[in-house]
Order: C-alpha cells, then structure tokens, then sequence
C-alpha cells in the first residue's frame, strides 16, 4: 500500500491535479448556488450508488461468465452430452422469441407455459395465505392454542410435496387441483409461522397502550397487532412464494398437462437438455424476481426499526 | 381553558375535600419458581382529588409497582384500591397511563397516536370533536409542527409531550405518570415540568396526579406531599412528606426558600442513610 499512497501523495502535489480539484470544487460550489447544496449532495450520493451498483452488477457478470466457462468445459469435456452454453442460448432465443404460440396440448409457447404455473401457484399461495395469517394471528396471540397446534405444525411442515400429490388426486380427483393443493399445504408453513412468531413478539409496551386506552378488540387488531406484525408477515410470505415457486415444478411433472414443470419434463422426453437448461435458467430468474418483490414489501413496511 | 368534554364513567360520588383514591393494606407479590416475592406491603394512602403526589425511593422499592396497581395492570395479593370509592378492577378510562418508556406506537404520526387515544375513548363524541380535542392538546404541548411526524422522527423529549398530551386528552380523572421524565436531560425535563402544570391549571387543577420519580428536586416542585419508600423487596411507605410551598411556584425562586430547603434537607436523609463519602470510613 505504501507505494501507491506516495504516488497518490506527489500527485496530489503535481501542478495538474491541483488544477483539476480546483476546477471540481469550482464545478461544485456552482452546482451547488444553482441548484442548492442539498441536491448536489444528493447527486454525489446517487453517483456513488450507481457507482457501487456497477460494480457489483460487474462482479456478478464476472461470476456467470466463470460458470459458462465451467459449463462450456464439461459440456466439451461430455462430447456435447451435456449442451453448451452457445447451443442452449441459440434455443433460448428461439424460445423467447415466439413465446405465445398454441399448436395444441403438447405444443405450447413458454409465456403460456409459465401462465399456467404462475396460476396454480398464486391460486395455491393465496390460499395458504388466507389460512396462514389467521391461524398465525390465533397461534401466537393464544398460548394455549399453540400448544394444541403446534406439534401438528411441526409433524407436517417437513412432509415432501410429492407425498402429498396422491392425497391432492384423491381430495381433488384432477391432477391440475392436486397441484395447487401441494403448493397450498407447502407454501402454508413460512407465513404461519412467521405471523405466529410476529404477533407473539409484540412488545408488552404496545399491548398496554391497548389496555390503559381501552382499545377495542377490532381496534388492538388494526391499529397495533397488524402493524406490528406486517414485516414478519410479509417476510413469511417471501419465503412462501419462494416454496410454492419450487413445488411448482415438481407438481406439475407427475401432474402433466400444462405448466413449466410439464414443458421440462416433456422436453427431456424430446431429448432437449437445451430446453431443460433454458427453463432452468427462466426458473430461477422468475424465483429471484418474487424474492426482490417481497423484499422491497419488506423495506417498505419496516417503520423506522 | 374550559373543557366541555363529556365522559362515560361511572359518575363521581366525591363531593370536595373527600378522598378521591384511596389506598388500603395493599400487598403486591409475584410467584416465582422460589417462591412468593413480596415487591410492596402495607401500603396506605389517602388522595383529594386535584393533588399532585410523588412517589419516591430507590430502584426496586416497587414504586413503580404501586403505580401498576392503580393502573389496574396488576391484582394487588391483598388490600385494595379505591377510586371515588369504586375498587380498580382493571385498566380503565378514568385513568390516564404516561409510561415510563412513552411507549408511543411507532407506526402512527404524533397526531394519530392521540387520536387513537381519544378515539378509544370518548365514544359518544363527533369526529369532529375529537380532531378538535387532539389539536388542542397538540397545541398545548407545543407540537403544532411537528404533528405528521412518526416518533422516530423526534426527540426524547417531544415523545414525552406526546405521551403526555395523550394521556391528558382523553380527559381522566387521575393521571399516572411512571417516571415520565427520568430519560430526559436537564434542561428538557424543567421545561417538561413546567407543560405539565400548564396542562394541570388547564382543567382548573381538578385532575389528581400520581407520579413516580427518583428526583428528589423534581418531586418538591410538583408535589403538594411526597410517599417516601423504604428499599425493597416487601418495601412500605417510610414517610409521607408535606410539601408546603405555595402555588404557582417559580423554579428560580423556589430554590431559596427556607422550606424548600428543609424539605429537601429532610428527603435526602431520610433516602440516603450516608450522605457524604466521609461516613464509609469507619
């Protein structure tokens, strides 16, 4: 390190540099007498937000391009068993480019595809929602019911989503129906519990605010025991949608028919690993972007903590 | 300033000069895997209405466990409160709570947190009465402008006026206030002193008021008596203290004044057994 700070010292030194900072801070004040000075202080700090955002969205080039490199490698190292990355972007791109098409049950365009599951799982999902949140708000505003309640939680949120399918089919006597109740009772468990632990959390400060004010119930709901518990809520809900969102897949390759499970596994019986590793790579991304979603919920509703 | 608000409480027996709460025996204990913790005993304690009482003593000499009682967060192990004759049975109305962490809730502005106060309350009042009652005691806390804020947005010391405007605008009976200022500086806590007489003489003096501390100076300057406890556990009332200085009082004047002196002079001994570290040679 010492090296460069000397270098940076004799240069701060240099005739030039001087010159230059003087013409910056001369470029500032000016800014700063038409504009004001709060927003040239704002422009510095959008600057040197942009400026991390670029290199962090660099990094994170630098790191896909290592795992093409890897996926190229195994890929030559396979004889192409495996397809490369220029092959499966080649049907990426075609994919992608006529998205919509329709030519009967087998033959769909990916957008279809992915409206088909985006359905189930929203349908799936806001079911679980509608049960989760109440019952979260029962088990953890009474102790007595979490102790009725909760070894049962415990003994069925681990339960594969898959082992549930047969019982779906059963209940449902559909496959599609056996799919969004796999997604239902799985995506259920995170805002359970999370609205539990949420509403058990409320300070004792807040509940006797309630008291010596004699809120009525309705209001202890809405004025204090929601507005605390939104942030746990909305975190259960992201981690949820990011269940629902991978039983999707498994759901709708035994359910067959329609969906991006479906459009997998009948592209790996079509012996079309570029199709697979697209739907993966559209899978993934579509799972990133629920995830950002919630997580700006998430800053939004987080008052000042 | 008149106060024309109407309250749905059972109606107040208490003609002037009777006691407006009343103190009997009390025992608070709590049940711990060890076994009964006494915090308080043998409480008695009479109050007009319209006093101003401190109660004063070292941490954990239940003071602020006292103040829970008549609150009504806690069932008293024996003996009873008595308000205008009626025994507390629970939180209610007719008491206003300032609690020793302001406990404002976060997610609503310095204007909503007193509306919903007084919306809970006063039910039978027109809305636009209640927005009138809220901006009145916004007002008289000096908060005019800072009324949209959310707490985090103000001071310690605001967040105090805000409880207290709170407590204040739901128009109670009796005001209990658990060591109200004990977080804020020096300077904050004499001007809060002063609000709080403001908003006293506002309704013409006839709220009673209970309040905890640990400031000596600050109980002789808002209290007509002062409840001196003994240190804890099962801590009783060691002395209760007549504070006979005339109102209004002067901060500045007051100070000089032989009484307030004594006064002082006897709280200090009667709370510090030594009072100089020359007393722990021996």
């Amino acid at each position: 390190m010492k090296p460069a700070t000397s270098l940076s010292h004799t240069l701060k030194g240099h005739t030039i540099i001087r010159v230059a900072i003087a013409y910056k801070l001369l470029a500032e004040r000016k800014l700063s007498k038409i504009f004001g000075t709060k927003f040239v202080r704002l422009l510095k700090a959008m600057l040197a937000m942009t400026h991390q955002g670029v290199q962090s969205s660099l990094l994170a080039l630098v790191g896909f391009l290592l795992l093409c490199v890897v996926w190229h490698l195994i890929s030559w190292f396979t004889k192409e068993e495996l397809p490369g990355p220029v092959a499966t972007l080649k049907v990426l791109t075609q994919m992608l480019s006529n998205p919509f098409y329709d030519n009967g049950p087998n033959d769909k365009g990916i957008a279809i595809q992915l409206w088909y599951s985006m359905i189930r799982v929203f349908t799936g999902f806001g079911i679980g929602t509608l049960i989760a949140i109440p019952l979260g708000i029962l088990i953890g505003s009474q102790p007595i019911i979490k102790k009725i309640l909760y070894p049962i939680v415990n003994v069925l949120k681990p339960v594969s989503p898959l082992a549930w399918f047969p019982i779906g089919l059963a209940a449902f006597k559909s496959a599609p129906n056996a799919t969004i109740f796999i997604i239902y009772i799985t995506s259920l468990w995170p805002t359970l519990i999370n609205t539990a632990f949420g509403v058990a959390s409320i300070p004792q400060d807040h509940k006797n605010v309630a008291r010596a004010f004699g809120f009525s119930r309705y209001k202890y709901l809405t004025k204090i025991l929601i507005p605390y518990t939104l942030p746990h809520i909305i975190t259960g809900l992201r981690l949820s949608i990011g269940v629902a969102w991978l039983v999707i897949v498994a759901g709708e390759m035994l359910s067959g028919g329609t969906g991006i499970g479906f459009f997998v596994w009948d592209s790996w019986n079509a012996l079309s690993l570029e199709k697979v590793i697209s739907a993966i790579l559209i899978i993934g991304i579509i799972g990133l972007l629920f995830d950002k979603l919630f997580t700006s919920l998430e800053k939004l509703f987080a008052y000042g903590k | 300033m008149e106060n024309n608000l109407v309250l749905e409480m059972p109606s107040p027996t208490v003609k002037n000069g009777e006691w407006s709460m009343q103190i009997r025996n009390l025992k608070i204990a709590f049940d711990t895997p060890k076994g009964e913790f006494v915090a308080v005993k043998n409480i008695n304690l009479n109050v007009k209405q319209g006093e101003i009482i401190s109660i004063i003593g070292h941490s954990g000499c239940g003071k602020s466990t006292i103040l829970n009682a008549i609150g009504g967060f806690i069932k008293p192990a024996k003996g009873e409160v008595l308000l205008s004759g009626q025994p507390v049975k629970g939180p209610g109305p007719d008491r206003g709570f300032v609690f020793q962490h302001y406990s404002l809730l976060p997610w609503f502005s310095v204007y909503k947190n007193i509306f919903e106060a007084v919306d809970s309350v006063l039910k039978k009042v027109s809305k636009e009465e209640k927005k009138q009652i809220v901006e009145r005691y916004i007002n008289a806390v000096g908060l005019a402008s800072h009324k949209h804020k959310l707490p985090s947005e103000i001071s310690g010391g605001m967040k105090q006026r805000v409880a207290i405007a709170r407590a204040f605008a739901i128009n109670p009976k009796y005001l209990l206030l658990d060591e109200p200022f004990g977080a804020l500086d020096a300077l904050t806590k004499s001007s809060m002193h002063i609000e709080l007489l403001k908003l006293w003489n506002m309704d013409n003096r006839s709220k009673t008021i209970l309040m905890v501390t640990h400031d000596i100076e600050e109980a002789i300057f808002l209290s007509d008596r002062i409840v001196v406890m003994t240190n804890g556990p099962a801590a009783t009332i060691r002395e209760i203290v007549e504070v006979n200085l005339q109102r209004p009082r002067n901060k500045k004047e007051i100070a000089h004044e032989p009484e307030y002196i004594r006064t002082r002079d006897h709280l200090i001994s009667l709370l510090m057994d030594k009072v100089s570290i020359l007393d722990y040679k021996k």
